[in-house]
């Protein structure tokens, strides 16, 4: 948890308000950084939320093209990161509106197996982007794109309730209810299979 | 005992899961990919700026804008006259008097003036004078004026008709004639 505390933190402060100012101002020369410290953030989102390595990744090139088209009109640049995963989460939406409803998942024995696999192990173990894939889709699929929305940011992304209703939108009734129900979801999934 | 162990399996596996952070392979591809589409972008913003500008470039030109600003000031001016003298002429007609019936078949235009300058004359009134009679009072000038024309046409019909009458009138009149002193 602290690892990744670190990293969101090392993110947040190499991006450099100094930067974004000047973006922001008009001055493009320096976009390139941004885009080279956003798309990891942009791109661990839009995975998690779309499970797909090539469309998350198209995700964020969509994300950094809004970005650079809407930088000049932001006010500040305090609310970069917000600002960014609001896109971001919105570029998603439209990703998960475009997919057909997916009929309820059987019991797939081979990613339960991956699961039980991991659970089992000494320590935490570390998933490859396939495998983060698989069992994201397993455990998230009956879920809606809101309560997988704000169970990623909560539990996956570690945001506090405020950021995720800035983030999102959303109320803070509507976070507490759609996280609460997404736990339940998942832990009687888990239950039920191992 | 269950419970507890079911928590501890969700804990464990949001555990992993957050531990797992995606991975971006080629970060580098993805802003390549971004730089171009923005270069791209760009360049047909500028297409259609370059465009925009070499039509509509000339408005910037300084005194081009202020004869502009000119000209648009003598059109408003121009424009509220004519509303200012529409609105005057309209004013006027609205103020005439109007009356129904005359001019649509029952009489001609020119009948109704003829009859105006008989009103007028018989009145003692001059004809640049501005007159106001109401549409009762006009109506029943018109009445008496044809019902007088019937009379004086049954009258010279009656004096044709009895020769003797006739031959008195015309000496009668002569007699009137020559009886009237010169002025």
């Amino acid at each position: 948890m602290l690892k990744l505390r670190l990293i969101n933190k090392y993110s947040e402060s190499l991006i450099g308000k100094e930067i974004i100012e000047e973006c922001r101002k008009g001055d493009f020369r320096n976009f390139r950084k941004v885009v080279e410290k956003t798309s990891p953030m942009v791109f661990s989102i839009a995975f998690r939320m779309l499970e797909d390595e090539d469309i998350a990744r198209d995700v964020v090139q969509d994300t950094m093209v809004t970005i650079w088209q809407k930088l000049a009109k932001i006010k500040t640049a305090d609310n970069f990161k917000t600002w960014v995963y609001r896109i971001a989460v919105n570029k998603c939406y439209d990703q998960l509106r475009k997919r057909k409803r997916m009929p309820e998942q059987r019991y797939d024995d081979q990613r339960w197996t991956l699961i039980s696999n991991h659970l089992s192990a000494e320590g935490v173990t570390e998933l490859e982007n396939k495998e983060n894939a698989q069992i994201i889709s397993l455990l998230t699929n009956s879920l809606s794109p809101k309560q997988k929305a704000v169970f990623i940011f909560s539990e996956l992304e570690e945001m506090s309730n405020d950021e995720i209703a800035e983030i999102t939108g959303m109320k803070m009734t509507a976070i507490k209810a759609n996280l609460y129900y997404a736990r339940k979801n998942i832990a009687t999934l888990l239950q039920k299979y191992l | 005992m269950k419970m507890r162990e079911d928590n501890e399996k969700y804990n464990k596996m949001i555990e992993i899961l957050r531990n797992s952070r995606p991975e971006l392979l080629r970060p580098e591809e993805i802003e390549d990919k971004v730089i171009r589409r923005i270069r791209h972008e760009r360049s047909k913003a500028e297409i259609t700026s370059g465009f925009i500008e070499t039509v509509f470039g000339w408005v910037y030109i300084d005194w081009v804008r202020r004869s502009l600003i000119g000209v648009a000031f003598v059109l408003i001016a121009v424009f509220i006259y004519q509303q200012a003298s529409i609105l005057k002429q309209v004013n006027n007609i609205s103020n005439q008097v109007v009356i129904p019936g005359i001019g649509q078949g029952t009489a001609s235009s020119s009948e109704f003036d003829k009859k105006l300058t008989i009103y007028k004359i018989s009145s003692g009134l001059s004809g640049d004078r501005e007159i106001k009679i109401s549409e009762n009072q006009l109506e029943e000038l018109l009445d008496s004026y044809q019902d007088l024309q019937g009379k004086y046409k049954d009258l010279l019909r009656i004096i044709e008709e009895n020769p003797e009458l006739n031959k008195y009138i015309e000496k009668r009149l002569d007699e009137e004639k020559n009886n009237k002193p010169d002025l």
